[in-house]
C-alpha cells in the first residue's frame, strides 16, 4: 500500500467531513526513538545445577566428593556469562542494519528535527 | 572506568564522595543533572560537573576522593616483573605490538600498596584491605603478618610433635594454608533475592569468581570479629579459623554449607532467574 496521507484527516475549518484522526499530541517528529523491548531471558545452567545438588545430597554436601559436577557447573556458568557479554556487545555494535536505539537517540540529539524554519 | 564519562545508561544523579581534610569519609551529596542533558553533550557535561563540584568543594573546604582524575586514555601500570623479563625474541606479534603501544601511552601511577616484590600477594593485600578499619593500613598489615606468624608457629609445633610419617603431611607454609583455607571457604552457589508476585524469594544463582572470593574473605573476617572471646586478639583467632578452614572444619565452612543447603532447598525457584 502507498504511504498513508494526512489530507483531510484532522478537524480543520477547511475540512468539511468529520475528523478521521484526533491526535492528543502534536504531530511532530520527536528527537528520540523508543527503546527495543527487552527479550524475556531464561535461567541458564539448570541441569548442571540439579546434577550438582543431587551429588551433594548423596555425599552430605562435601565438596571433595562432587568435584566433577562442580567443575561442570562452573564451566557452564562461565560459558553463559561469555555468551551474555557477546550478545550485549552485538547489540551495541549493530541492530542487523540499523543502530541501537541509544546511539540513535544521541545522533538525533546532535541533529534534531526542526519544526521551525529558522 | 567508572568516572570517565556519561555513558548512555548512567544515572543522572552523581554521588560524589567527599573527605574532610582530617581524612575520614563523612557524607556524600548528590547533584541532580536532569536539566543538563537537554542542552549539553557528554564531554561538556563532565567538565561542567567538575566545575560545579570544584566550586561546591571550595565552599565547604572538602577534597574529592572517590572519582579518579585519570582520563580514559590512561593505562594501568604493569607491576609484574616477569612481563619485562621475557626476551624480545620469544614475544608473539600481539605482545610486541602491545609493548610498542605502551611506549607511547600515558600510564597511571601505581598505588603505594602494589609492589614488584616477590613477597607481594594480591590475595593477602585484598584481605588486609578488607580487615582495615578507618584507613589504618599499618594496623591491618601488622595484624596480617602476626596472623601468618601465628599460623606458622602453630604448624611448626605440630610438626615437631608429630612422628616421622606425619611430618610429611603437616603443611608449614602459612601462605599455602591461607590460600587453601580461603579456597575451601568459597561458596559454589549463591542466593539472590528476586521479587516475584510481591514476595522476595531466595533464588540459587551461580556466582562470579570475584564474588566467591569476596564472600569467603568477608565470612572469615566477620566470624573472627564477632565470635571472638573478649580478651583474645585478632591474629590468634584468625590463625585458629584459618587452620580449621584448611582442614574443612570450623564455623566458616559451616556457613558455606548452610548456604549450599539453602540453595538446595530452593532449587525449584531457579526458574525465577532471567539470566
Amino acid at each position: 500500500m502507498a504511504t498513508p496521507s494526512l489530507r483531510g484527516r484532522l478537524a480543520r475549518l477547511g475540512n468539511p467531513r468529520k475528523p478521521i484522526l484526533k491526535p492528543n499530541k502534536p504531530l511532530i517528529l520527536a528527537n528520540h526513538v523508543g527503546e527495543r523491548r527487552r527479550e524475556k531471558g531464561e535461567a541458564t545452567c539448570i541441569t548442571e545445577m540439579s546434577i550438582m545438588m543431587a551429588c551433594w545430597k548423596q555425599n552430605e554436601f562435601r565438596d571433595e566428593a562432587c568435584k566433577k559436577e562442580i567443575r561442570d557447573f562452573f564451566d557452564c556458568a562461565s560459558r553463559a556469562e561469555a555468551a551474555r557479554k557477546m550478545r550485549s556487545i552485538q547489540e551495541d555494535l549493530g541492530e542487523l542494519g540499523s543502530l541501537p536505539p541509544r546511539k540513535l537517540n544521541k545522533l538525533l540529539q546532535r541533529f534534531p528535527n526542526k519544526p521551525h524554519l529558522s | 572506568m567508572r568516572g570517565d564519562g556519561w555513558g548512555e545508561g548512567s544515572p543522572n544523579r552523581a554521588f560524589i564522595m567527599f573527605r574532610l581534610l582530617q581524612g575520614k569519609v563523612l557524607f556524600f551529596t548528590s547533584l541532580s543533572l536532569d536539566y543538563f542533558h537537554l542542552k549539553h553533550s557528554a564531554c561538556a557535561k563532565q567538565s561542567l560537573l567538575l566545575e560545579y563540584t570544584v566550586k561546591i568543594l571550595k565552599l565547604c573546604g572538602l577534597t574529592q576522593v572517590r572519582w579518579s582524575r585519570y582520563g580514559p586514555e590512561y593505562q594501568d601500570p604493569q607491576i609484574d616483573k616477569e612481563y619485562y623479563r621475557k626476551p624480545l625474541a620469544q614475544l608473539t606479534e600481539e605482545e610486541t605490538y602491545e609493548r610498542e603501544l605502551r611506549k607511547t601511552q600515558v600510564i597511571k601511577a601505581a598505588p603505594a600498596t602494589k609492589t614488584s616484590s616477590v613477597f607481594e600477594d594480591p590475595v593477602i593485600s585484598k584481605f588486609t584491605n578488607m580487615m582495615m578499619k578507618g584507613g589504618n593500613k599499618i594496623l591491618a598489615r601488622s595484624l596480617m603478618t602476626q596472623t601468618l606468624e601465628a599460623v606458622k608457629r602453630k604448624q611448626f609445633e605440630k610438626y615437631h610433635a608429630a612422628s616421622a610419617e606425619e611430618q610429611a603431611t603437616v603443611e608449614r607454609n602459612p601462605y599455602t594454608i591461607f590460600h587453601q583455607a580461603l579456597k575451601n571457604c568459597e561458596p559454589v552457589i549463591g542466593l539472590v533475592p528476586i521479587l516475584k508476585g510481591g514476595h522476595f524469594y531466595q533464588v540459587p544463582v551461580p556466582l562470579a569468581e570475584r564474588r566467591r572470593r569476596f564472600l569467603a574473605m568477608k565470612w572469615m573476617i566477620t566470624e573472627c570479629r564477632e565470635k571472638k572471646p573478649r580478651r583474645m586478639l585478632m591474629p590468634e583467632k584468625l590463625s585458629q579459623e584459618l587452620l580449621e578452614a584448611f582442614c574443612n572444619r570450623g564455623p566458616v565452612i559451616k556457613r558455606k554449607h548452610d548456604m549450599h543447603k539453602m540453595a538446595e532447598a530452593n532449587r525449584a525457584l531457579a526458574h525465577y532467574r532471567w539470566w
